[in-house]
């Protein structure tokens, strides 16, 4: 299950795609990655700590990101997540099927 | 081996590397709530309330990484281990209860299976059917030559009838002389038993007549060990008593009798009127056993007016299965063994589920601090299920282990005379079926805790005991002391059987004497059988012994020449009506048969020399003869003749009676004639003396006194067979086969009686850990430890009753089961229940003792500050 390339589930989805879009904009730090994610929905969306970790790691086993121990501005030891080849065009279709998806839910929203 | 597991399964790295980056997550919010102005302890605390339970996200987070099998098996292994080095009485008594349960219950199927349950070694076993005429007497049914021919030829339920016409010593009379089985069947034998010759062919209808030239074929063991399996001897003739005899065939290497005993010759059987023997059918196909024997009947009607009219009324058509002929003797023990198998294995298994409830209630608290920690449930669950299968397969490889240990040991000391034992191996399904069943106990009663929804109350060490489980382990300790009284009760039993017989006294001597017996081929005529035995005599004579006997056998067991007791004259008497009064067998033997036997003379004299020249002829007769003969008269002196010959003989003594046909069977009438020193008419053509046995009574040592036995009959007769037993072998074949199955009952009814003794120890001990804050609250309040050791006691012995009870009932349906193989079972047998209901009470109290006294220990003081 856990080799599957395939989000397991929307809420997993979405969590993979904001990592990867985060991640598109420049190496980043699990923390990093929490605080880039609240101030870009400008507080809407406040990733789950606990369940942000095991999401890169199996990004990680699935190639689509990769890993390196790094020295922060501040002076901390981190884990620096980049994103691969293959997780740029995954975060190419998971951006299609999302706009398709709120594009989807939206009509039938407005639908009345 | 550990190690390398842990070698192999282990990755340090990962797991510290998931924690460090939570922790540098922690660090850097921490930092961050520093920088907004928090003091430094709070934005710490703030950081981890943000984050949640980090133990859990660690794990969660490690669970990717695993393949799910690699990693968190080889983690639920290493744990399951530690966890079993840490209580290791727990786990070797978990695992020697499996083992046991699946080694017993492997070992004793294995033997069963191969008589009950296996296929005949021929196609399409379950047609073959025994046909044949029973008497009251008689056990199996046979059928005389003409009715034989009138079946085969008239009946119609049968696709084809066989008769088989017993199996006898023959000789194989070339250089280099053999003593062989000869089994004389008829040409249908073959065919009607689907058996195909390896090579060569099988005998004809018209070769199957009798005075016909002789063929013969050759069973696969013997060509190979006379002829190496040389095929170039098909068609060859061979020399049997003397008679050519031409090989016309072969037979397959699996080809055995249905009776299995042995034999190297298949021979025409060219079938004569008034010869009896056992026949076989095929039946048809879609006929039913019942409906061959509806359709005989008219048959059977019609040839039973050809039998005497005494016989009539007392004999039966009897129709049945090849196999429950072939089976009927140890049918019973085998039922026995299996009812004795299926408690232990029920017992052990209820061990295993006891021990692993106590241990899981003990663990109520572990489970859930490890599901604090962050173990998710279904790990809890797959931890539980690790760990039960790691004991089933310590406990299946250790099972497997004994099961061949005790196999070994059935065939080396079981009696010859069960069927198919020697056959037996172990069964691959039948230990699958019980490491199965082991396993799957296991897994039920070690799931059961981690199913529950760990509780936070379990933290705090509450210990609320599910009362249901306590009453299921009272429940399971009532069912083993029930099976273990059965188990007792019958080994009980058996052994007191067994008891009784040996205490029968067997009417002879068995001690320092050593018996030869030989037969005496064809080719001797009357004058060269003499002179074979008066050369034998005198050379016995002169050997260094106490005391020499030559009978025409010896006792036990032997064939002893019959005549109807209503054949039995005595002087002054009218003769008894013909067929009336049973058998009376006979021996002809030397004056010293009685010393040398030991057999006492209670009456009269014994044979002298006198005897044994021509003139009047003396008899000697046993006590029962004597009490049937002449009752309230002294016998000596009186005047009878035994043969049809018509010579009076003069009852010279009497003498006491010997038990030849086995311990359990009344003595038989018997009488005595004395060997002469001329040819005697007794024999008609002097037929009858061939077979002989020689008993030689000596303080020397047995194997010099055989081997000085055989010197002197090859003296004789160098090309004569010869077999040599001492008289003590003979005498305990009589009583094998009740002491191998008094010893294999009595066998499970201590592996029984263990498992329950087990499964008492485990329930207290668990009952004392769980109320030591109790037993430490009674005692500050004045319990005294015998008041406490009781407490505990009359826990046990409440449910030991119960377990009594419910054993008592079940005794008495075993003692049904056994009933037709005790002897001289009568009511007095209670005993066995009350010996077995007492050593089962003793042994569980002793077993709940160990517990309840450690209990007595418990310091007060400490237990209440705790």
């Amino acid at each position: 299950m856990v080799n599957s390339p395939k989000p397991a589930d929307s809420l997993q989805g979405t969590l993979e795609l904001l990592i990867l879009k985060t991640l598109d904009l420049g190496a980043n730090h699990g923390f990093g990655i929490t605080l880039h994610i609240q101030e870009a929905s400008e507080g809407l969306l406040r990733v789950e700590e606990g369940s942000l970790y095991p999401a890169l790691h199996r990004l990680e086993r699935n190639q689509l990101v990769t890993a390196v121990w790094k020295i922060t501005a501040n002076g901390r030891r981190a884990r620096v997540y980049a994103l691969t080849a293959s997780g740029r065009k995954r975060l190419g279709e998971a951006e299609e099927n999302w706009a398709s998806l709120a594009k989807g839910v939206g009509k039938v929203l407005r639908f009345a | 081996m550990i190690h390398w597991l842990q070698r192999i399964l282990r990755r340090p790295g990962r797991a510290q590397e998931i924690h460090e980056e939570i922790q540098s997550h922690l660090e850097m919010r921490a930092d961050l709530n520093a920088a907004e102005g928090m003091p430094p302890t709070q934005a710490r605390l703030d950081a981890r309330r943000r984050l949640g339970n980090s133990a859990h996200i660690e794990e969660d987070t490690r669970a990717v990484h695993r393949a799910w099998w690699t990693g968190a098996l080889g983690q639920d292994i290493r744990y399951g281990l530690r966890s079993f080095r840490r209580a290791p009485v727990f786990t070797i008594t978990a695992i020697v209860t499996v083992a046991l349960g699946v080694g017993a219950s492997t070992a004793v199927f294995s033997v069963v299976d191969r008589i009950l349950f296996r296929p005949l070694p021929y196609p399409q076993a379950d047609r073959l059917v025994s046909v044949g005429m029973l008497t009251a007497a008689d056990t199996n049914e046979f059928l005389m030559g003409p009715a034989y021919l009138q079946f085969r030829d008239r009946q119609t339920p049968f696709s084809s009838m066989a008769s088989f016409g017993f199996t006898s010593a023959c000789d194989l009379t070339e250089a280099n002389p053999e003593r062989l089985q000869c089994t004389l069947v008829d040409s249908t034998f073959l065919p009607t038993f689907g058996i195909h010759p390896l090579a060569g062919r099988n005998f004809t209808a018209s070769e199957d007549v009798p005075n016909a030239p002789r063929f013969a074929l050759l069973t696969y063991g013997f060509w190979m060990s006379r002829f190496a399996g040389d095929r170039e001897i098909l068609g060859r003739s061979i020399p049997i008593d003397e008679k050519p005899t031409t090989i016309i065939g072969i037979l397959p290497s699996d080809f055995e009798l249905f009776n299995l005993s042995r034999v190297d010759l298949l021979m025409p059987e060219g079938l004569l009127p008034n010869q009896a023997g056992r026949a076989f059918a095929r039946l048809k196909p879609g006929v039913s056993v019942e409906q061959a024997k509806e359709a005989l009947q008219a048959l059977f009607a019609e040839e039973s007016q050809h039998l005497p009219p005494e016989y009539r009324p007392r004999m039966a058509l009897v129709v049945r299965p090849l196999r429950d002929r072939q089976i009927a003797n140890v049918r019973t023990a085998s039922w026995v063994l299996l009812v004795a198998v299926v408690l232990v294995l029920l017992m052990s298994c209820a061990n295993v589920a006891n021990l692993l409830l106590a241990r899981s209630a003990s663990r109520r608290r572990e489970l859930a601090v490890r599901h604090a920690l962050g173990a998710g449930r279904a790990r809890l669950i797959r931890q539980a299920l690790t760990e039960s299968l790691l004991l089933a397969v310590a406990g299946a490889a250790a099972g497997c282990s004994l099961a061949w240990a005790l196999l070994r040991f059935f065939i080396a000391m079981a009696p010859n005379g069960i069927t198919r034992l020697e056959q037996a191996t172990l069964d691959a399904r039948v230990l699958l079926f019980t490491v199965a069943v082991s396993a799957v106990s296991g897994i039920l009663f070690g799931l059961a805790p981690a199913l529950e929804r760990p509780d936070a109350e379990a933290l705090c060490g509450g210990r609320s005991i599910a009362s249901f489980r306590g009453l299921l382990r009272h429940a399971l300790i009532a069912a083993q002391i029930a099976a273990s009284l059965v188990l007792l009760t019958g080994a009980g039993l058996l052994l007191g059987a067994l008891w009784r017989m040996e205490q029968v006294p067997l009417g002879i001597d068995p001690d320092h004497a050593v018996t030869a017996h030989f037969v005496l081929r064809n080719t001797y005529n009357q004058a060269r059988v003499l002179a074979f035995y008066e050369g034998l005599e005198s050379r016995l004579n002169r050997m260094p012994a106490t005391a020499v006997a030559i009978g025409s056998s010896i006792p036990p067991f032997g064939g002893t020449g019959g005549t109807p007791f209503s054949a039995l004259s005595v002087e002054g008497r009218p003769r008894l009506p013909e067929g009336v009064g049973g058998g009376v067998s006979w021996r002809y033997i030397t004056p010293g048969y009685f010393g040398a036997l030991g057999i006492p003379i209670l009456r009269g004299r014994t044979f002298n020399e006198q005897d044994r020249g021509p003139g009047a002829p003396a008899i000697v007769i046993n006590q029962t003869l004597a009490q049937r003969l002449f009752p309230g008269r002294d016998p000596i002196g009186q005047r009878m003749f035994p043969s049809a010959k018509g010579e009076w003989h003069t009852v010279a003594g009497v003498v006491g009676d010997v038990r030849g046909r086995g311990l359990d069977q009344p003595p038989e009438p018997e009488y005595y004639v004395v060997r002469k020193h001329a040819p005697d008419e007794i024999f008609g053509d002097g037929s009858g003396v061939r077979s002989a046995s020689v008993l030689v009574r000596s303080p020397l040592d047995p194997q010099a006194v055989a081997a000085s036995i055989r010197a002197n009959i090859a003296e004789l007769d160098p090309a004569l067979p010869v077999e040599i037993e001492t008289m003590g072998e003979r005498v305990r074949e009589l009583t094998v086969g009740p002491r191998f199955n008094a010893m294999l009952l009595a066998g499970f009814a201590a592996t029984g009686m263990v498992l329950a003794a087990i499964g008492i120890y485990g329930v207290i001990a668990f009952l004392v850990s769980q109320r030591t804050r109790e037993v430490g609250v009674r005692m500050a309040l004045g319990a005294t430890p015998a008041g406490v050791i009781g407490l505990f006691l009359r826990h046990a012995a409440r449910w030991t009753a119960a377990g009594l009870c419910l054993g008592l009932a079940g005794s008495i349906a075993a003692t049904r089961l056994l009933s037709s193989m005790l002897f001289e079972a009568r009511g007095r047998d209670w005993w066995s229940f009350v010996a077995a209901a007492s050593m089962l009470s003793v042994v569980a109290l002793l077993a709940a003792w160990l517990p309840a006294r450690r209990a007595a220990r418990i310091d007060p003081v400490r237990t209440l500050r705790e």
